[in-house]
């Protein structure tokens, strides 16, 4: 372990540190800190394993198990070739994580009709249905109700709201309670002779049993408490059969199926609220294909996404990088301070500028008109209310550019721009053929990654225009919307409100846009390396 | 030698996972045995909330949690909140019912005959949701609309509508202000503050069917009614009677700086008005074309029951506590005044001795509650949008125009 002697190299500060470090978490102490995060993951395992069984979720728990005992097996079993491991092993637990398990789920998602009125499992949706159906009978009456117990039997003792009568209900049905053997107090019986009345702490805990307890009063009608003080007589308007799946309205006869699509549907075509949720194939991916009210709003959303994030990231850049040239003279004055205050807007939360823009911006109050003389409609018309969009976001964005490119400007050799010069250049010569190019081979990368960020920034439209202003013809989007904004208002305006998994399917499209372009650039810029 | 080491780990390892996991277990186990409510409520309510839960809590042993929630997340969180963490009881507008309804998420409510008569039907109708059955999703708690607010030293109340045009406009002459009246719109739209010029032009969102439920393929955005009085929007805008550029913040301003004569809000800007020091006086809306009222939105806001109280083991304690406890008068008046809102109990109502709020209340009448079906998520945007484009001062294109391409528009996405 110690046969060669280590060489100090001056050049490095401390070089001892490093080394020290590495000495101390290799003994006993790194292993303990290693058995202390490893025994809280396997904790943590078992927990998580414990839960998923006890909701019967198989899968999950199983992949959980695996994932663990892969984990402890790299880090615990001594052999050379598990050391890549050790290192590849947290990345992958990251990525599968943050990355493949929201894209599954989202793809899990677009194949549903997870919507308004689609929300709950088809078994939570055949006993709401079954509670949404009951109503009180024409000659139904109300009770003023006391849970008791009788040999350990929850009972509701009743006082009939309308004549007083006094009424013992169990599950075999209503007894009437002599008047001589109840008190009654305010209207409510609080003491009765042979039972326990349930009160103070003891109500906390028969909600299952006071559920459970239904009273039948002939046919199909019943008494069921509702709350803790109060009972009513209900009659069920439907009938599930179990056999055929099918609900029955116990007067009309109409028979309701389970249509394939998550709800219970006449052959009038009537649907029972509420429905569940199903998968319903690529039912949302036609959808965006066929239906007027998505497609051909498309085009147009798409035309302005591309051409507002191109332009953003543009302008961004141009004037970012002629700041960043114009400060690069190093005899400049206060060159620190300009640069600080230059990267300024890009210190605050990017929403906020928004909102402040938005009030700056306002065509009758807003301080711009008022300052320039002017009465431009910045937001209210769709022509001025996509600049606005672009000069927000580019004042948001270039002092990102304004950073790269004059870091990147360090970076281009002092002598290659000299050599060019000598070769009798001239400054702007110089610039295009020798700094450009150089710089570009940095900042095409961060130019693509940054045109894929900008077609998504939903806060910049949001907040400034929500996507308005909206001609007479535009309905789900505005003219300032671009595919993101408008897959929220897909998502949360249109129809009955929540729409997930149309939002899901448009959103698999968007990424499927963003990640083509990004491919294309990237193969397009690779010509840039062999500049190098 | 390498063999005991690796037992060492192996035995170290065990040692720490299962002193972690009987940690979790036994956590886990003691704060089952407690029987909890948990309650969704925003800023404003959490304290009033709390004090009427626990004082409800208290002898039956049970502990409330009372969780700060947006209003607003309160509705979209129901749907993706996780079962061990939702909460058994919310509040949440009337307006949410038919969605949350839809969705099975809430449950219904039976409260007492007695209970019942204690508050205005309108109040117990806009929570109430159903195609086949209609039935009552919440426990209304505070009532709110919008009311005109008139600068008294600039101009009177107004007996009419041309009075108010009249004194909306020598009153911006005077002050150079940009518009007469103050409506808070936007580049995006308010159909809720524009409403009362809406309804009083003969404009109507949803009409009923035979059973008297919203039906929502009649819709009235440009009914025949509305637009022969349409051209008068125009004609508003003409004279900047009134502009859509006018924000909620730019609305407030105009007022509490003077500068113009009305101005129509709520009661969540009283108290910016009265810090301001100008003279106000609160009024209902003064008809604009013969035979059509103009009147406002009415806002319910009250409980509702979760489906996650019934797995949770607290359904009939949550029902109790909301169709019961709250909608008494005295838990009215705690969780209304709060946020200085009028209670919807009518007993609870007569104790406000706020004129403010009593003014507000007096306006009112005749409101149509916002339409509680899910297809209103098709109606706002559109008919706030139709009103901007009309209203935007120049360019602005003609009402009727406008109003028939959003009835189109809604009709299209509502399907």
């Amino acid at each position: 372990m110690t046969s060669v002697p280590i060489v100090a190299d001056t050049a490095v500060p401390n070089p001892s540190l490093l080394a020290r470090a590495i000495g101390f978490f290799s003994g006993p102490v790194g292993l303990a800190i290693k058995l202390i995060l490893l025994g809280a993951l396997n904790a943590l395992a078992i927990w998580a394993i414990g839960v998923l069984l006890s909701e019967e979720k198989w899968i999950a728990a199983l992949a959980i198990a695996a994932a663990t005992l892969v984990i402890d097996l790299v880090y615990l079993v001594p052999s050379r070739r598990l050391i890549p491991l050790k290192f590849l092993v947290p990345g992958t637990v990251f990525l599968v994580a943050f990355v493949v398990i929201p894209i599954i789920s989202n793809a899990n998602i677009a194949l549903s009709n997870w919507s308004t009125g689609h929300n709950l499992s088809k078994d939570e949706a055949i006993v709401a249905i079954e509670e949404v159906s009951l109503v009180a009978p024409a000659d139904g009456t109300t009770y003023t109700a006391t849970p008791a117990t009788k040999d350990g039997e929850l009972v509701l003792l009743l006082v009939d709201d309308v004549d007083g009568g006094l009424y013992v209900g169990s599950e075999d049905g209503l007894e009437p309670l002599p008047p001589e053997a109840a008190r009654v107090d305010a209207g409510a019986i609080v003491a009765a002779e042979g039972y326990d009345v349930v009160q103070g702490e003891g109500l906390a805990g028969i909600d299952a049993a006071l559920r459970g307890l239904v009273i039948p009063t002939g046919g199909d009608t019943f008494v069921r408490a509702e709350g803790l003080t109060l009972a009513i007589e209900l009659q069920p308007t439907l009938e599930y059969d179990e056999a055929t799946d099918t609900f029955t309205n116990i007067e009309t006869g109409v028979v309701y199926k389970d249509n394939g699509e998550g709800s219970y549907e006449s052959a009038a075509g009537e649907a029972l609220e509420p429905g569940w949720r199903t998968y319903v194939g690529f039912e949302n991916f036609s959808t965006i294909l066929t239906d007027p009210l998505v497609r051909d709003p498309f085009v147009r959303v798409f035309v302005w996404t591309f051409s507002y994030a191109f332009l953003s990231v543009f302008i961004q850049f141009a004037i970012g990088l002629f700041l960043a040239i114009v400060l690069n003279k190093p005899d400049l004055k206060l060159q620190r301070i300009q640069r600080a205050f230059l990267v300024l807007p890009f210190a605050i939360p990017a929403f906020l500028s928004v909102l402040v823009w938005q009030g700056l911006l306002n065509d009758e109050f807003g301080v711009i008109n008022e300052t320039l003389g002017t009465s431009v409609p910045w937001l209210f018309d769709p022509t001025w209310a996509k600049v606005s969009c672009i000069l927000v976001n580019v004042w948001i964005g270039f002092p990102y550019w304004f950073l790269v490119c004059t870091a990147a400007l360090q970076a281009v050799p002092e002598e290659l721009t000299e050599a060019a010069r000598v070769d009798g250049a001239g400054p702007l010569q110089v610039f295009r053929r020798v700094t450009l190019p150089l710089l570009l081979v940095v900042t095409a990368p961060l130019l693509i990654a940054s045109f894929a960020f900008n077609f998504n920034v939903f806060n910049n439209i949001y907040f400034l225009t929500g996507g308005g202003p909206y001609g007479v013809e535009q309905s789900v989007a505005g003219s300032t919307d671009i595919l993101i904004s408008y897959t929220y208002k897909l998502a949360f305006s249109a129809g009955q409100g929540a729409q997930y998994g149309l939002a899901a399917a448009v959103s698999i499209f968007i990424f499927f846009i963003v990640a083509g372009i990004s491919a294309i650039s990237f193969w397009r810029t690779k010509g840039l390396e062999t500049i190098r | 030698m390498l063999s005991t080491r690796r037992l060492r780990v192996v035995a170290g390892l065990a040692v720490t996972a299962i002193a972690a996991v009987v940690a979790v277990s036994s956590g886990s186990s003691a704060t089952n045995q407690a029987t909890k409510l948990v309650i969704w409520a925003d800023a404003d309510r959490v304290p009033a909330v709390t004090q009427v839960a626990n004082a409800w809590a208290a002898p039956k042993g049970v502990t409330v949690q009372v969780v700060q929630k947006n209003f607003g997340d309160i509705r979209s969180q129901l749907n993706t909140v996780a079962a061990e963490t939702a909460p058994d009881v919310i509040v949440g507008a009337h307006d949410w019912v038919g969605e949350l309804s839809a969705n099975g998420s809430v449950l219904p409510l039976s409260p007492s005959a007695a209970t019942k008569k204690q508050f205005p039907a309108y109040a117990l109708n806009s929570f109430s949701y159903g195609i086949a059955v209609k039935k009552l999703y919440g426990a209304p708690v505070a009532l709110e609309n919008i009311a005109l607010v008139t600068n008294t030293a600039l101009a009177k109340v107004p007996t009419s509508f041309a009075d108010m045009e009249k004194q909306a406009l020598a009153a911006k002459k005077k002050t150079k202000a940009q518009v007469g009246i103050a409506v808070q719109q936007g580049s995006g739209g308010d159909a809720y503050h524009m409403y009362p010029f809406f309804s009083g032009l003969g404009g109507y969102i949803f009409g009923t069917n035979a059973v008297g439920n919203l039906d929502p393929s009649n819709i009235g955005v440009a009914n025949a009614k509305f637009l022969k009085n349409a051209p008068l929007i125009d004609r508003w805008n003409k004279e900047a009677l009134i502009r859509s550029q006018v924000a909620w913040d730019t609305g407030r301003d105009l007022f509490t700086k003077g500068k113009v004569a009305y101005y129509i809000t709520g009661p969540w800007f009283l108290s910016d008005i009265q810090k301001s020091g100008v003279k106000y006086a609160i009024s209902g809306f003064p008809q604009i074309v013969p035979g059509i009222k103009s009147v406002p939105f009415l806002g319910v806001q009250g409980f509702m029951v979760t489906k996650f109280s019934a797995p949770h083991g607290v359904e009939s304690l949550a029902k109790d506590l909301v169709a019961n406890y709250m909608m008494q008068p005295s838990a009215q008046l705690a969780l209304a005044l709060s946020n200085g809102r009028f209670p919807a109990n009518l007993k609870a109502g007569a104790q406000v001795k706020d004129k403010d709020l009593k003014a507000f209340g007096k306006a009112s009448a005749g409101g149509v509650p916002m339409p509680n079906i899910p297809q209103m998520a098709s109606v706002w945007g559109d008919l706030g949008a139709a009103w901007v484009r009309s209203t935007k001062g120049a360019g602005a294109i003609p009402a009727r125009r406008s109003f028939l391409g959003a009835q189109k528009s809604i009709a299209q996405k509502i399907g």
